[in-house]
């Protein structure tokens, strides 16, 4: 059974084998579950606990005091990440914003302010260049990865 | 035989909230306790939160922001009124520290649960609280307050600044959580960073006044809990360490402190009382203090409410302070005999927040949330799971405290108790704070305000283990194949950071 998870390196593309109730993969084995917990026999021999659930396309996975992430790819889609736009690093309220469209910026200038849970976040251009798209104002809310604004590279 | 149920002493009062999340049910928990009815005052992206349940009323404000609900003086006095309210416990934060509420809340006709508005004022203004503590004889650290905030206390301040030598820090009189506060180095790094405070400081609290502060390197943030009641009993319940900080945010507390020497504490203690009784202190407080590695101490402030970390106190001297909150609100002595200190206890706390990304807060569903249990393990959450974690408040979901008989063996606790919590759906700290209980500074209790930057310069990562990533791949990918994300999925969840995802794609979870 072949899935495919993102990850901040690429998408990981996972094998895994599947014997009766028993899948493995890597040396790795899991044997049973109950109510979202999953048994593992990890390969040096130690047995575990996981705890799995998922959000949105995400799963979430608890083991050994270890959080991980990944979000599951389904078969043929394809990552459509914004790659020019300067986005929310996190969710919260526009504070400030220092620029308009048309104008010209220099690296590392201040582009916009935001706020969330009594913290400030300064967004400042990675690049010299030309604002073409300013998409929210003083006052509104962004959700975390929304696109901010666009910078068109100094040629 | 006949059953006889019987107030201690006291009298019952209806007690009203005015707070939200983890604190507002730790005060709900200790009223019904204590047996005084409870309201509770929600705000509408409050409710159903879990503090609302605790309560015997709610009472729903009006308004989208912090300022329209929990700020706002007026609704929640109305509140009070509504429901025959009798006493108002601020918790902390929000307006726990406003004198004009504390006398507010007094004119209505009702009980604060704190001390004297005067004694607010007095403390909340750091040079006023820094004359006082000289006057009263406690040491406070060394540095000068300069009066007037226009420009030309500017060039007043450079002097001082000669004075007090450098390195020093430049603080707002009216400052808090490390707004309009400045480090200098350097005497050319001076007007530039005197400007910004004061900037900031009128931004912030429309109050331009800086003062300055020999800035005290590889000091210890140790603090003193004080209790007085309106009997003219003030005590001390000994100190917390709470060094290791975030942004000028604690994350990691204990008592008692791990270098303290019982003759320290004293004059430490004694210090605070002091402290305590020169503002005719009534209520719980903290007293927070620099310990330098030359073993001086200096008075910090003053924290005219009940702290965050007040759990390591209780668990070590046994004493219940949101109840003797209350009883001295309604004029009864406070309980605590002669100061006993017994084991060690740590706090660490929960936030939404990614420590691997400079500690942005995360928001999310609390599609797993599952405490560590056992003895020696309270935790005090404002979240239970099915929450959703929304950017509107403060990102501190909870607060896990250990007791054990030994520092060591509560740090031990500790980790097992991190090792176990489970949090899905919402990035956390738990894993940054599990691998702070490990950093040698933590193991020898040598922890200074700096432990953080100095532990990680350049941000904190978590330790690479390809081994159980491996693992957690199976998990993920064998729970995929198996379906179970769809035994009660609605399946319609876009999966993107923008709507709201549903808590019904969560699985089913029993406990037995």
């Amino acid at each position: 059974m072949q899935h495919v998870f993102a990850s901040n390196d690429g998408p990981i593309e996972v094998a895994l084998v599947k014997d009766g109730e028993t899948y493995t993969l890597e040396g790795h084995s899991l044997t049973k579950h109950s109510h979202g917990r999953l048994r593992l026999l990890l390969r040096d021999g130690r047995t575990c606990l996981a705890h799995v659930a998922k959000v949105g396309d995400t799963w979430w996975v608890h083991l050994d005091g270890r959080t991980f992430r990944w979000e599951r790819v389904e078969p043929g889609s394809s990552s459509a990440s914004d790659e020019g736009g300067l986005v929310a690093p996190m969710p919260g309220k526009v504070l400030e914003v220092h620029v308009m469209e048309g104008d010209v910026v220099e690296a590392g200038e201040p582009l916009m302010v935001l706020e969330a849970m009594k913290m400030e976040h300064r967004i400042v251009a990675s690049e010299a260049g030309k604002v073409t798209a300013v998409h929210f104002g003083v006052g509104e809310q962004v959700a975390q990865g929304s696109t901010l604004l666009e910078i068109e590279e100094a040629s | 035989m006949e059953t006889i149920i019987r107030r201690v002493g006291g009298l019952e009062i209806k007690v009203l909230v005015a707070n939200r999340g983890e604190i507002a049910c730790r005060i709900l928990r200790a009223c019904k306790e204590a047996g005084h009815p409870t309201v509770a005052i929600c705000a509408p992206n409050d409710e159903g939160s879990l503090f609302t349940e605790l309560a015997d009323e709610v009472v729903l404000l009006s308004g989208d922001t912090i300022t329209e609900t929990y700020l706002n003086q007026q609704q929640i006095l109305a509140a009070a009124s509504k429901t025959g309210a009798a006493a108002v416990h601020p918790g902390f934060g929000f307006l726990s520290e406003r004198a004009d509420f504390a006398t507010a809340v007094s004119e209505a006709g009702l009980v604060w649960i704190g001390p004297s508005a005067s004694a607010i004022e007095k403390m909340g203004d750091k040079m006023t609280a820094r004359q006082t503590m000289r006057a009263a004889g406690v040491p406070v650290i060394p540095g000068e307050e300069v009066d007037g905030d226009g420009e030309d206390a500017l060039a007043t301040l450079r002097q001082a600044a000669e004075r007090v030598g450098y390195p020093l820090l430049l603080k707002a009189s009216s400052g808090g959580g490390g707004k309009g506060m400045r480090a200098v180095h350097e005497p050319g790094e001076f007007d530039q960073a005197a400007a910004g405070a004061r900037r900031e400081a009128i931004a912030a609290f429309g109050d331009g006044r800086i003062y300055i502060e020999r800035l005290l390197l590889g000091s210890k943030h140790v603090e003193i809990q004080v209790l007085a009641d309106q009997h003219g009993r003030t005590i001390h319940l000994g100190e917390r360490e709470c060094s290791v900080q975030r942004r000028h945010q604690k994350v990691f507390e204990e008592a008692p402190g791990p270098t303290m020497t019982p003759e320290l504490r004293e004059a430490m203690g004694e210090a605070a009382v002091a402290a305590a009784q020169a503002v005719d202190y009534v209520g719980a407080g903290t007293v927070e203090f620099l310990l330098a590695p030359s073993g001086e101490f200096f008075f910090l402030e003053m924290n005219t409410r009940i702290q965050v970390e007040h759990p390591v106190t209780e668990l070590v001297t046994g004493v219940d302070i949101v109840r003797e909150q209350l009883r001295i609100a309604t004029g009864e002595p406070m309980s605590c005999g002669p100061l006993m200190i017994r084991g060690h206890a740590i706090e660490v706390r929960l936030y939404a927040e990614d420590a691997a990304n400079g500690f942005l807060p995360s928001i999310g569903p609390l599609a797993v949330f599952r405490p560590p249990e056992g003895p020696g393990i309270r935790l005090d959450t404002g979240v239970r799971e099915g929450d959703e974690v929304t950017p509107n408040y403060d990102p501190m979901l909870a607060k896990l405290i250990v007791w054990a008989p030994s520092r060591e063996e509560a740090l031990e606790k500790m980790r097992r108790a991190l090792d176990e919590f489970v949090v899905l759906g919402t990035t956390t700290n738990i894993e940054f704070l599990r691998d702070l209980c490990d950093a040698l500074p933590v193991v020898d209790g040598s922890t200074t305000t700096t432990t953080i930057d100095d532990l990680w310069p350049s941000g904190w990562n978590p330790p690479n283990n390809p081994m159980l990533e491996e693992a957690a791949l199976l998990a993920a990918a064998s729970a995929e194949t198996m379906g179970l994300h769809r035994r009660n999925a609605t399946g319609d969840s876009s999966g993107t950071a923008l709507g709201p995802p549903s808590p019904f794609t969560t699985l089913q979870r029993r406990y037995p």
